[in-house]
This record gives structure tokens, C-alpha cells and sequence, in this order.
């Protein structure tokens, strides 16, 4: 334990301090009602796959409101700061720049060749998947078929519908698989005309 | 697995009561440590109940690859040197009236036998820093290394924390011998 040099005395204080304690039963019951009234500790989630790990988010209605609101404001506050960028006040004219396009009037056409079909229409996620909604124009002569919409800015999901069957775009990457059996396309919306 | 690592795994799946176990297993050893670094023990058991509580509010963060017991003293020695940071006041007043104590003539005061109250005086003379050292070393028996990991200071500056303890425990013997 004690060196063999040390001094007597320190051994002897050193035994003496080494003698158990003699505790209150009671501080220790009061120490265990304290813990039962806590919480209780769980196993816990690295820090790391909180982050990472995809997590369903459970909100009210009235949660959404207010953070749409939030995000809209956000984007607000952010249009509000790129307008400053060049310097100017909010109040000053711009020259020589164009007005900001609202984000859904960015257009684009859609072009497909089908010689041979009868009817053509543009389906994605723009539209609700509705065959109805964005019927394609045939050119007279060359069987070339095209839609132009407004369109956000993003990536949209999108397929043909060729005499009622569904037929991708060969000249846009494809999306995987949707789950239902078909194979979509995709195409990325830029902010501007994407014509 | 150890019974400690046993304990805190069903403490974590629910169990309450196998906290009880742990506390069971280091209550005692934990009180003395306490009062011998604290010098009573209404300081002690306060620094029991805050570290028995603080262990189990982070039971989930406590790492298997750790002993238990040396997890929960780096707790204890942390809530030791709060409680006497918070209570310093008091505890300078009480080494000034024990040094007074220590020079009165009256021989009575400062040799009263082997008792722990006694005993509990010499330490309280100790510096706080030589105090925990020394209980460490010689009252827990604790390596050197153990007690760099538990208390976070260098091998060698606790060496010469308790070759310092140790000098002025001699140093009190000769002069109680010589007077």
C-alpha cells in the first residue's frame, strides 16, 4: 500500500482513513426515491445517426401552417437580401435588370416524335398524373409532337402518354422506378426559360 | 459482462431497481472517499446524492469499455471539488481554526487518538488538491494512471501531489513530536 519509506505516521493516518464508513440507511433510501422520481435514462442514439437517419416527422395541421408560413418568409427575407446585393436600397430602381420571374413561369417545351400516333399527351407531377390536362399538338407534316407549360424550378417527373400507353422521353435521363411498373423521365428546371 | 455492465443494461431497458444494486455496490466505498475529501457528512452526502443522480441521468452515455467504478468516481471526485468550491468560504474559516487549533498548547486538542474524527482533522489540513491526491493513491489504492484518467492531471504532478501530502503529514508529526 504505503511505500516502504514512508514515515509511520503517514501510514497510520493512511490505515485509519482506509476504514469503512459507517452510511445512514435513511440517505440512501432518500437517494433512491430521488432517482425513481427521475426520468428514465434509454439507450441512447448516436449523434451521428440522429443526423443522417431519414426520421418521419408527425405534425399538425396548424404546425404545418406555421412553418409554410416560416418557409415563406424565409424566402421572402432571402429574395429581399439578393435584391441588396448589388448595394442599392429596396427603394431605388433597378436599371437594366430584369424582373424577378416568379418560379412557376419558368417554360418549357416538350417534344416528342411519334409519327404514328393518334392522340399524345404530357403527364408528370406538374399535372397530377392527369392524361387530360396537358394534351400534346401534333405539327402537320413531320409527326413531331410538343406541349409548352410553365413550369417550377426543380426536378420534375414526367412521362408520355402515346395512344393511352405510357412511353418515356429518349432524350431525357430516366427516373427510378416509380414503384407502379413504369418507367418515367426526369427533367431539371432552371430558373429562366428552359425552352 | 460484468455485473456492473449487467446492472446499467437493464437499468436502460427499464429497470429502476437495478440502479439500487449499483448504488449498493458503491455507496459505502463512494461515502468515504466523500468524507474524507469533504471533512463531514452533510457535505458528503450532499456530493452522494448529486453524483449517484448525475451517474443515472447519463447511464445511456456511460461506455462499457469503462469500469463502472472508475466512470462513476470521475463523477465523485468532480462533485468533491464543487461542493468545496461552493462551500470555500466555510472551509477556509475551518483550516484557519484548525491551524489555531494545531499551534494552541493544549495537546489534548490536536492528539486525541484513533479516531476517525481525529483522522478526518489531519486531512482537512491538507490542501484540497494534495487531499485528493493522497486519499486517491492510499485510501483508494488507485495506480497512478487510473487516477491521470479519473482526475484528468498528469502522472507526474500527482506524484508530486502525494510526495507533498505525504511531506506535510510528517511535517505535523514532528512537530507535534517536538512540542
Amino acid at each position: 500500500m504505503i511505500d516502504s519509506e514512508q514515515h509511520p505516521y503517514v501510514e497510520w493516518i493512511a490505515r485509519e482513513a482506509r476504514r469503512p464508513v459507517v452510511t445512514d440507511p435513511v440517505a440512501r433510501e432518500r437517494l433512491m426515491a430521488a432517482i425513481r422520481a427521475e426520468p428514465a435514462p434509454t439507450t441512447r442514439v448516436p449523434f451521428w445517426r440522429r443526423v443522417v437517419e431519414p426520421r418521419a416527422l408527425l405534425l399538425s395541421p396548424a404546425t404545418m401552417g406555421l412553418l409554410a408560413a416560416g418557409l415563406v418568409g424565409i424566402g421572402v427575407v432571402a429574395g429581399g437580401l439578393a435584391m441588396n446585393r448589388d448595394g442599392r436600397s429596396v427603394d431605388q430602381p433597378r436599371v437594366g435588370v430584369a424582373p424577378q420571374l416568379p418560379v412557376s413561369d419558368t417554360v418549357v417545351r416538350f417534344v416528342l416524335v411519334a409519327p404514328q400516333a393518334e392522340t399524345v399527351s404530357l403527364v408528370g407531377d406538374f399535372n397530377g398524373w392527369d392524361s387530360t390536362r396537358t394534351p400534346m399538338a401534333r405539327a402537320a407534316s413531320n409527326g413531331v409532337w410538343t406541349v409548352t407549360l410553365p413550369l417550377s424550378v426543380g426536378r420534375h417527373v414526367y412521362s408520355f402518354l402515346v395512344d393511352g400507353k405510357w412511353s418515356v422521353d429518349p432524350n431525357a435521363p430516366l427516373a427510378p422506378d416509380d414503384g407502379f411498373g413504369h418507367a418515367n423521365s426526369v427533367r431539371i428546371v432552371r430558373k429562366g426559360s428552359a425552352l | 459482462m460484468s455485473d456492473d455492465a449487467a446492472d446499467v443494461q437493464r437499468v436502460l431497458a427499464g429497470d429502476v431497481d437495478a440502479y439500487a444494486a449499483l448504488v449498493d455496490r458503491y455507496y459505502d466505498r463512494c461515502a468515504r472517499f466523500a468524507i474524507r475529501m469533504l471533512g463531514n457528512r452533510d457535505d458528503a452526502e450532499d456530493a452522494l446524492q448529486a453524483t449517484f443522480l448525475r451517474a443515472y441521468r447519463a447511464l445511456n452515455r456511460y461506455q462499457e469499455r469503462d469500469r463502472f467504478s472508475a466512470w462513476l468516481y470521475r463523477i465523485l471526485v468532480n462533485q468533491c471539488r464543487s461542493i468545496a468550491a461552493r462551500r470555500a468560504h466555510r472551509e477556509r474559516v475551518f483550516v484557519r481554526e484548525e491551524a489555531l487549533l494545531l499551534n494552541a498548547p493544549d495537546r489534548a486538542v490536536t492528539w486525541s487518538g484513533e479516531d476517525e474524527e481525529f483522522v478526518q482533522r489531519v486531512l482537512n489540513e491538507l490542501d484540497p488538491l494534495l487531499r485528493e491526491a493522497f486519499l486517491l493513491k492510499y485510501i483508494e489504492e488507485m495506480s497512478y494512471e487510473e487516477m491521470s484518467a479519473l482526475t484528468g492531471v498528469g502522472v507526474s504532478a500527482l506524484k508530486m501531489r502525494v510526495k507533498r501530502a505525504c511531506d506535510r503529514l510528517r511535517e505535523r508529526w514532528e512537530r507535534i513530536k517536538n512540542d
